[in-house]
């Protein structure tokens, strides 16, 4: 039973990454592929903050500012850029980030990583411990499901897909393309940074090769699967790719085969984003045009 | 200590000349596609382990001959990629060829990891002495990754300029549709394309696993790297890039001297950076085109 909170946690860590990611990828069109950075910083603040004794809510709060303001600068040297060179900047940028966390060993331990961050006392351990964990994270989800639901239908979102369509129609009609793309960027990094938060928190211990670009494929993955540009694709997303992750594991696989099983997941991953490409680029779910 | 930088600068010009060999075929793709291929990365990776397969056993072909297989069916796999996947995108969103070229690189990548293994790998070389010129030690392989470089290049110019297929190859990457109407075979570009990108990936990819090892990350960070030299040319220009390639290579090579070898890759990465910000269309300033 506990193993089942683990994966609903793990479901919604994911949903919430994915719910950042489509904000900027299926809303404003800003292919990033650097999106784990973000999530690296977030999870990464919070639990040298934290470790150093600061109160965990401060260290979250913190942490969220990090990642939006990294979001800001990370906007401001790259929006100009188009499409797929926007999608390299921001790969490149994660590769740093993470270079940097394995160069800075004073701080960060490099490689070795950061154990034992701790969880808010009032939750407790064990099996209770998990349980609280979960509600927070389900109240966590719920909360920005509605957020960026909320922001996807207001003008600012509707603004948002013009610019993803045609930028110069948004220009046309007298949006400063610039603001809105930043604005999407930075609440897309603060809502990531939440994320790797949780995830940080909840696994307790987080490491540079936690962050690789695998999780962004994973990520992308979610988004794409479930469908960009919708309010509950990603939802759906993370929760199939999640859930699929996880099953593999109660397979009756022989041991002396056990070392195939990664592998051949990371080819059927690799292999649905293309298969999606080519069969149903909109997802599972499909954008309503109204 | 002059022979200390000296020699950094001649190991830049080894690394630099495989970069530039995986730069150039990333260009070209990008210069008549216009796309940037993720995938380029795990050309090279297959070139170097199907050159391990064939140099070990059931084969146990010595790795002169092992790389002819090899070769060949990396640009088989080249031309697959092409035709299976990026030709029924070519008329979709330019993200979806994106997108695409990432999960393709991300099934190629674990395909090796599946078949070879996760670990470093090595051909199992006879250790080979390495030779001194006034104290700067070079090695055989590094003397053949230089001249394999300085031939596949010449070969390349000599195609460009002196024949008609290359003609229609700059055609091509300097209006596609217009070099369509005027009757060039776009089937023989993508082809011819696709053969030279594969076949200078899955070179440089053999080379450089012979110098040092392989292991499935290798295309991923020797894309990186071709990327920036890409960038530093001016995406679509072969001979920019061929510089840039140099350029990375020995940048990176005497960053050593100065900074953590940790950070080393830092260089391009910094570099793909300022590029895109300040002169995305490369320090030549040439637009587009294979010229």
């Amino acid at each position: 039973m506990d193993y089942l909170y683990h994966i609903l946690i793990l479901i919604m860590i994911y949903s919430i990454f994915a719910i950042s990611l489509n904000l900027e990828l299926g809303f404003a069109g800003l292919y990033n592929f650097g999106h784990i950075a973000f999530f690296a910083i977030g999870a990464y603040t919070s639990a040298l903050l934290s470790l150093g004794g600061m109160p965990i809510p401060l260290a979250v709060v913190l942490a969220l500012v990090a990642s939006g303001v990294a979001g800001a600068i990370l906007a401001r040297f790259t929006l100009g850029l188009s499409g797929d060179y926007f999608g390299i900047a921001t790969l490149v940028f994660a590769e740093m980030i993470q270079l940097l966390l394995l160069n800075e060993r004073d701080i960060t331990r490099g490689p070795m990583g950061l154990p034992g961050i701790p969880r808010p006392a009032w939750m407790g351990s064990g099996h209770e411990g998990l349980i609280w964990f979960l509600a927070v994270a389900v109240i966590g989800t719920v909360l920005v499901f509605f957020l960026v639901r909320r922001i996807s239908n207001a003008p600012f979102g509707r603004a948002l897909k013009v610019v993803r369509e045609d930028e110069f129609v948004a220009q046309a009609l007298g949006k400063n393309t610039f603001i809105l793309k930043t604005k999407a960027m930075v609440m897309g990094s603060v809502l990531a940074g939440f994320a790797g938060v949780l995830w940080a928190h909840y696994i307790t211990y987080i490491s540079p090769s936690d962050f690789t670009l695998n999780e962004t494929i994973f990520v992308l993955l979610c988004v794409v699967v479930g469908g960009k540009g919708t309010n509950v694709g990603p939802l759906v997303g993370a929760f199939v790719i999640v859930f699929f992750g996880e099953f593999v594991r109660f397979l009756p696989i022989p041991s002396e085969f056990s070392r195939f099983v990664a592998p051949l997941q990371g080819m059927v991953y690799g292999a649905l984003l293309i298969f999606m490409m080519l069969k149903r680029p909109q997802g599972l779910i499909s954008e309503s045009r109204r | 200590m002059s022979a200390y930088y000296l020699q950094l600068v001649v190991n830049g010009i080894v690394a630099g000349s495989v970069y530039a060999m995986f730069a150039v075929g990333l260009t070209m793709v990008y210069g008549v596609f216009k796309f940037i291929n993720f995938s380029h990365g795990e050309l090279i990776t297959w070139g170097a382990y199907l050159g391990l397969m064939f140099s070990s056993p059931p084969f146990s072909l010595p790795i002169y001959l092992a790389a002819v297989p090899a070769l060949g069916i990396t640009v088989l796999l080249g031309l697959a990629q092409d035709w299976f996947i990026y030709r029924p995108l070519r008329q979709s969103n330019p993200v979806a060829l994106l997108i695409a070229s990432i999960g393709l690189s991300y099934f190629m990548r674990n395909a090796i990891r599946l078949i070879w293994g996760s670990d470093f790998q090595t051909f199992n070389l006879p250790a080979a002495r390495g030779m001194s010129f006034g104290g700067i030690y070079i090695t055989p392989v590094q003397v053949m990754m230089v001249s394999a470089a300085v031939v596949f290049l010449t070969i390349l110019y000599l195609l460009f300029t002196r024949t008609i297929l290359g003609k229609s190859l700059r055609a091509a990457s300097d209006n596609m549709e217009l070099a369509d109407i005027m009757g060039i075979s776009m089937t023989r570009v993508t082809i011819t394309v696709w053969v030279l990108a594969s076949l200078f990936a899955a070179t440089g990819g053999i080379l450089l696993a012979m110098d040092t090892n392989m292991d499935p990350m290798m295309g991923m960070a020797s894309l990186i790297k071709a990327f920036a030299a890409v960038l530093i040319g001016g995406a679509g220009n072969v001979w920019g890039a061929l510089l840039g390639g140099m350029f990375i290579g020995v940048a990176e090579n005497l960053s050593v001297a100065v900074i953590s070898p940790g950070y080393k890759d830092f260089i391009s990465f910094a570099l793909i950076f300022i590029l895109l910000l300040v002169r995305p269309t490369g320090i030549f300033g040439i637009r587009g085109g294979v010229r």
